[in-house]
C-alpha cells in the first residue's frame, strides 16, 4: 500500500532533549546571610544566582526558571510573579517566549540595554525587585520570631509550579485520571511516557534548624520522589541532617560548599546539567548520607525511635501518654519496644539473682531508656 | 407436658422426653416412617431459633461414640401454641442433660485420680496434635531453625556461606556453645534457609519418554541407550506397553523386544507420528495397534465434582454441535489417524499433570461446594474500579502540640546569630541589597560581571593580594578551591558507581588494585570484616538480651571483638609489609634508570595502599567494636558498683 501511495506515514518522534525547568528555592533567611555576610554578602550570591539562571534558560531554548524565596516566615514567588485571578489573561504565559506578560505586569518598564539579552534583563529585573519589596515587607518581629526559613513551604510551592508546568506541557493530560487501571499500572505508564518537561529543584539553603519542618518536607520530599523530581541542595551553611535525605530519596545533588565564595562555579559545575545530561554524566556526591529522622514529639534527631505501627510517626520516647499516638490517635503502647538493661555481671546464686535482677531494671546503665519497667525477657 | 407436635423431616410427629429423662424421641404420625431416639448422654449442643421469629424449631448436636462426626436433628414445632411447647421442652431437656453432665464429671474424675494412665495418654495425644500443627507450616521460623540438615545443605551449596560460617565458628569464644553460635548464625538468616527450603523442595516432573528416547545411527547400526528409569517411565506412562512386554518378553529376549518396538507401528501410533504404509510390519507387535493405551484413564478422569468452566453438561443449552454444527478436529472422536499428534501430546500433558499436586486446588473448588470462591475467579478486571476501603488516619493538628518547642532558643544556631539584634540584621541586608540597585542606578543596569566578580584587573595579581585581603567573592583562588571540591566528589561518586555496578565475583581483584592491595590482603580484610560483624551481631543479641545468665558469654565476646580489631591490625601490617616491599622494588628501579641517565623523583605518596588503605576501609567497623566495648564497660561499671555497695 505505502507503495501505491507514495505517502511517508513515518512519525516523526522529537528526538531533541525535552526542555528542562529549574525551581530554584532560594533560602533567604536574614538572620544566616548577615552572619554570612563577612564571606558571601547576599548581593554576590544573587548576581551569582543571575548568572546561573542565564547559563540554564541558554543551554536550552525552552527552558524555563522560577525562583521562590523561602524567607523567615513566609516563601514567596521572585519569579515568576503569580498573576492575579481578576485578570483573565491566558495560562500560555509560562513559556520563555512570553515572558514579556509574565515578569512584567507588576513593573512594565525593562530597561532597553542593547548590551543584555532582553529575556535575561525581564528575568534579573523581576528577581530583584520582588527581592527589594519582599525585604521592605519584612518585620523585625518576623525575625526575632525564629532563626529559620520555611523551607518546606517553599517546596511545596516549587513542586506545584512543576506539576502545574508539566500539565501545561502535556498535550494530553498524562494523568488520566478518571482512568482506575493508571493507578495500578503507575510505574510502567510513568515509564513509557514521552517526557514533555524534566524539572528539578535547587535549593540554595543556609538556615539550620530545619527539623522543625521535618514532616512537611518530608512530604514534599516523597512527592518529589514520586514525580522524579531531583532535588539539589546547595548547602551554603548550617546543619545538614534532613536536606542530604531530600537529596539521596530524589536523586539529587547534595554540595556543601568549602569555599562559598566560589559560589559560581559551584553552581556551574554540580548543578547545571539537567535530568537529561545527568543520564550521561557522572555527578558529584557527598558520600555519607545522614539518614536519621527527626522526632514527632520534640523535633530532636533521634538515633533510635519509636514508630507508630498506623501512621509511622516518630516518636523519641517509648513513654507516650495514655499510650496513645499523638498523631493519628490510635493505641500505641511501646512498653514491649524496649529494650532490657544489659546485664553484664554473671549472676553469682540462685537467691541472690532475685535482688541483682530488681536492681538491674532501675540501673540508667547503657543506651536504654531510664526509668523502664521490669526488663523484657525475649 | 414433655410432649409436642413436630416436624422432622417434613413430617409430621410427636417429640417425647422420656420420664427418666434419659431420651429424647420422636414418633411420626404415619406409622411407615421409622421413629428418631437421641441419647441424652449423647446431646452435643442443643440450639433453637431467636424467640422472634415466626419459625419454632430446635436442632439437636448429636455426638454418638461410635462416629466422629456429629448428627444434626431438627424438630419443626407445629402446633399453635408452639413457642410454649418448645420451652417448655428444652427446660426439661436442659435440666436432663445437667444432671446426666454431673453423673458424668464425677464418673470421669475418679479413674483418673486411680491411674494416671490417661492423663499420660492424652498427653501423648496433645503432644502428637501439636506436632501435626507444626506440620502444617514446615516454613516457619522455628522449624527451619531446628532443621539441622537443611542448614548443612544451604551451608553445602552456598560456598561463601559456609566459608563466613566456618570462618566465624573457629574463632568463636570457647564459652559458646555450637548450638548456640548456630541458633544466633541462622537466626539472621531465616530468609535463606527458607528459599533454600522451597528450593530442595521442587523437583523435576516426568517429561515425554518416547519422544526422548531417540535411536542413534553408528557405523551403520541404529544404536540405542535406553536406562532403567527410562524403561520405568515408559511402563508409567504407556501401559499398554506395559502389556506387550509382559506378554512377549519371555519369548523374546529383552534387548530384541525394545529393538522390535522403537522400530514398530506401535512405538509409531504411541508417539502420535502417522502410521504409513512403508512402515514394517511385525506380526508380533502389531496387533496391539487397535489396543487402547489408556486403561488408566478413568483414574485421571474421576473428579468429585466438575467446576462450572468446564462442565459441557452445564453449557448443553448453547452447544453448538446440537445444531448442527461439526465438532472441532481435535474433539472429534476416531480422528486418531489424522491428527495423532495433537491427540497424543494432549493426553502425555494429562498423564504427567495427574501426578503434580495441583497447586491451584483452591481455585477449583468444586462450585456447589463454596460459590464464593467461584465468584472471586470471575473476570473482575472487566468491571469497574472497586471503592475504595481505606482506614481513615486522623492526624491531629500538630502544630498545637509543638509551637511551644519553636522558637529562638531552641535552635543551635540561634547563638550564632543572637550576636546581632533583627534590627541589624534587617538593615545589613537591606543596605546589601540596595547595593545591587545603587550600582544599577548608574548604568541603569545591573552588571552582573562586576556583580559575580569575576573580572578581575589583573589576573596575576590576584594571586598576590589574594594572602593580603580576605578571599573576594568569585576571587580565582575561590574558584580552584570549588574546582578541587567537585571534582574530588565526582572521583568519589564514580568509585562507589564502579562497586555497585559490578558483581561481587569479578570486582574483588579490581577494587583490590583500587585501593592499592593485593588481592589475597583484600581478600583477608573482607573475610575478617566478615566474621567481626557477626560476632557484633552476637554481642548486641546477647547485650540487649538482658538475661544474667548469659553474662559470661557477654565477656567472652567482648574479648572476640578485641581480638577482631587484632585481627585488623594484623591485615594492616601484612598491608604495610606490601607496600614497603613494592616501593623498594620501585627505588631500585629508580636507581637503574637514574644510572642510565634518566633523573626522576621518587615520590612515596605514589604508591597506594598500606595499612592506611586499610585502616580508611575499616574505620568504620573499628568505630562499631568501639561503640560495643564503650557500652559494655560503662554497664560493668554500673552494675559492679551496685553490687559492691
Amino acid at each position: 500500500m505505502n507503495a501505491i501511495d507514495g505517502t511517508d506515514r513515518h512519525i516523526k518522534t522529537d528526538e531533541a532533549p525535552p526542555p528542562s525547568l529549574l525551581a530554584i528555592v532560594l533560602d533567604t533567611n536574614p538572620h544566616a546571610w548577615a552572619h554570612l555576610s563577612s564571606t558571601l554578602p547576599l548581593s554576590s550570591a544573587i548576581a551569582n544566582l543571575l548568572v546561573f539562571i542565564n547559563a540554564h534558560l541558554a543551554s536550552g531554548n525552552a527552558n524555563e526558571v522560577a525562583v521562590i524565596a523561602s524567607h523567615t516566615h513566609r516563601a514567596a514567588w521572585l519569579y515568576p510573579i503569580p498573576q492575579s485571578t481578576t485578570l483573565p489573561t491566558s495560562q500560555n504565559g509560562t513559556s520563555n517566549g512570553d515572558m514579556e506578560t509574565n515578569g512584567a505586569p507588576t513593573e512594565p518598564s525593562v530597561p532597553e540595554n542593547p548590551n543584555k539579552y532582553r529575556p535575561f534583563a525581564i528575568i534579573e529585573k523581576a528577581i530583584l525587585s520582588n527581592f527589594a519589596k519582599l525585604l521592605d515587607t519584612t518585620k523585625e518581629s518576623d525575625l526575632a520570631s525564629t532563626p529559620t526559613t520555611l523551607v518546606g513551604g517553599a517546596l511545596s510551592l516549587a513542586l506545584s509550579y512543576i506539576a502545574k508546568s508539566t500539565l501545561l506541557h502535556s498535550p494530553v493530560d498524562p494523568l488520566a485520571t478518571d482512568n482506575p487501571l493508571s493507578a495500578l499500572a503507575d510505574s510502567e505508564t510513568m515509564h513509557a511516557q514521552r517526557t514533555p518537561l524534566t524539572s528539578r529543584v535547587l535549593v540554595i539553603s543556609v538556615s539550620g534548624d530545619l527539623a522543625n519542618q521535618y514532616i512537611p518536607v518530608m512530604n514534599a520530599i516523597f512527592a518529589a520522589q514520586r514525580r522524579r523530581i531531583p532535588i539539589d541542595i546547595l548547602k551554603l551553611a548550617g546543619d545538614t541532617v534532613l536536606l542530604q535525605q531530600a537529596c539521596d530519596a530524589t536523586g539529587g545533588i547534595y554540595m556543601k560548599p568549602e569555599r562559598p565564595e566560589g559560589l559560581l562555579q559551584y553552581l556551574m559545575m554540580g548543578f547545571l546539567p539537567d535530568a537529561t545530561a545527568r543520564r550521561s554524566l557522572v555527578m558529584p556526591s557527598a558520600g555519607g548520607v545522614d539518614f536519621r529522622a527527626a522526632c514527632f514529639c520534640h523535633r530532636k534527631v533521634v538515633d533510635i525511635g519509636y514508630v507508630c505501627s498506623v501512621c509511622l510517626s516518630i516518636f523519641c520516647t517509648p513513654n507516650l501518654p495514655d499510650n496513645l499516638c499523638l498523631t493519628c490517635g490510635s493505641y500505641l503502647s511501646l512498653a514491649q519496644a524496649q529494650t532490657a538493661t544489659p546485664a553484664v555481671i554473671p549472676r553469682q546464686r540462685k537467691k541472690k539473682k532475685k535482688r541483682v535482677g530488681g536492681t538491674d531494671s532501675a540501673t540508667p546503665g547503657g543506651s536504654t531508656p531510664a526509668g523502664s519497667g521490669t526488663p523484657v525477657h525475649t | 407436658m414433655s410432649e409436642a407436635s413436630t416436624q422432622y423431616k417434613k413430617q409430621d410427629g410427636k417429640l417425647f422426653l422420656s420420664l427418666d429423662g434419659k431420651t429424647v424421641s420422636w414418633k411420626p404420625n404415619n406409622a411407615s416412617i421409622s421413629s428418631v431416639t437421641i441419647l441424652v448422654s449423647e446431646i452435643a449442643n442443643l440450639q433453637q431459633t431467636p424467640e422472634k421469629s415466626a419459625k419454632v424449631s430446635i436442632k439437636f448436636v448429636v455426638q454418638k461414640p461410635s462416629t466422629s462426626e456429629p448428627e444434626n436433628h431438627t424438630f419443626t414445632f407445629t402446633s399453635p401454641s408452639a413457642r410454649a411447647e418448645q420451652l417448655a421442652i428444652t427446660g426439661s431437656l436442659r435440666k436432663s442433660i445437667e444432671i446426666f453432665k454431673a453423673q458424668n464429671a464425677a464418673k470421669v474424675a475418679s479413674p483418673a485420680d486411680n491411674s494416671g494412665g490417661q492423663p499420660a495418654a492424652l498427653a501423648i495425644a496433645q503432644s502428637l496434635s501439636t506436632g501435626a500443627r507444626a506440620e502444617e507450616n514446615p516454613l516457619s521460623d522455628s522449624r527451619l531453625l531446628a532443621n539441622g540438615d537443611l542448614q548443612r545443605s544451604l551451608l553445602s551449596s552456598d560456598p561463601a556461606l559456609s566459608q563466613r560460617f566456618n570462618q566465624a565458628f573457629r574463632e568463636k569464644p570457647d564459652s559458646i556453645s555450637i548450638i548456640q553460635f548456630a541458633a544466633q548464625f541462622w537466626a539472621t538468616r531465616v530468609h535463606l534457609l527458607r528459599s533454600h527450603a522451597v528450593e530442595k523442595q521442587q523437583s523435576q516432573g516426568t517429561y515425554n519418554v518416547l519422544s526422548e528416547v531417540k535411536p542413534k545411527n553408528v557405523d551403520g547400526t541404529t544404536k540405542l541407550n535406553l536406562s532403567k528409569e527410562q524403561i520405568q517411565l515408559i511402563f508409567n506412562q504407556h501401559p499398554l506397553v506395559k502389556m506387550v512386554y509382559n506378554e512377549n518378553v519371555p519369548q523374546l529376549s529383552e534387548m530384541d523386544f525394545w529393538a522390535r518396538f522403537f522400530v514398530s507401528r506401535l512405538f509409531k501410533k504411541l508417539k502420535g507420528e502417522k502410521v504409513t504404509e512403508t512402515d514394517s510390519i511385525d506380526p508380533k507387535l502389531d496387533k496391539y495397534l487397535n489396543f487402547d493405551d489408556d486403561a488408566d484413564r478413568t483414574r485421571q478422569l474421576t473428579m468429585s465434582t466438575v467446576p462450572h468452566f468446564i462442565d459441557l453438561e452445564g453449557n448443553e443449552q448453547n452447544h453448538s454441535q446440537r445444531r448442527g454444527n461439526r465438532p472441532d478436529v481435535e474433539m472429534q472422536p476416531n480422528s486418531h489417524e489424522k491428527v495423532p499428534i495433537l491427540r497424543v501430546l494432549n493426553q502425555m500433558s494429562e498423564k504427567m499433570m495427574a501426578d503434580v499436586p495441583p497447586s491451584d486446588v483452591d481455585l477449583h473448588t468444586p462450585a456447589g461446594m463454596d460459590e464464593e470462591k467461584y465468584k472471586e475467579l470471575q473476570l473482575r478486571d472487566l468491571q469497574r474500579a472497586a471503592e475504595d476501603s481505606r482506614i481513615i488516619l486522623k492526624i491531629q493538628n500538630q502544630g498545637q502540640l509543638f509551637s511551644a518547642e519553636q522558637g529562638v532558643h531552641s535552635s543551635s544556631d540561634a547563638s550564632t546569630y543572637a550576636k546581632r539584634t533583627p534590627a541589624q540584621v534587617i538593615s545589613l541586608i537591606r543596605h546589601d541589597v540596595r547595593s545591587i540597585s545603587a550600582g544599577k542606578s548608574k548604568t541603569h543596569e545591573f552588571n552582573l560581571e562586576s556583580g559575580i566578580g569575576v573580572v578581575e584587573e589583573e589576573s596575576s595579581s590576584d594571586e598576590d593580594t589574594g594572602a593580603k585581603k580576605r578571599a573576594r567573592v568569585g576571587s580565582r583562588s575561590a574558584r580552584t578551591a570549588a574546582t578541587a571540591q567537585i571534582i574530588n566528589a565526582v572521583g568519589q561518586r564514580h568509585l562507589h558507581d564502579d562497586d555497585y555496578l559490578s558483581s561481587r565475583d569479578t570486582a574483588t581483584s579490581e577494587q583490590a588494585a583500587k585501593m592499592g592491595l593485593s588481592k589475597t590482603v583484600f581478600d583477608t580484610l573482607a573475610m575478617t570484616h566478615n566474621t567481626a560483624v557477626e560476632f557484633l551481631h552476637y554481642f548486641w543479641a546477647v547485650f540487649l538480651s538482658g538475661n544474667a545468665d548469659r553474662a559470661g558469654e557477654l565477656e567472652h565476646l567482648v574479648g572476640t571483638l578485641s581480638r577482631s580489631i587484632d585481627r585488623v591490625q594484623a591485615v594492616a601490617d601484612s598491608a604495610e609489609k606490601e607496600r614497603k616491599a613494592k616501593m623498594e622494588k620501585l627505588k631500585k628501579d629508580y636507581e637503574i634508570l637514574a644510572q642510565k641517565g634518566k633523573r626522576r623523583k621518587f615520590d612515596p605518596n605514589s604508591i597506594k595502599g598500606g595499612a592506611k588503605a586499610v585502616n580508611t576501609m575499616m574505620s568504620p567497623l573499628v568505630r562499631a567494636i568501639d561503640t560495643a566495648q564503650q557500652h559494655y564497660r560503662k554497664a560493668y561499671q554500673a552494675q559492679s558498683g551496685q553490687i559492691t555497695n
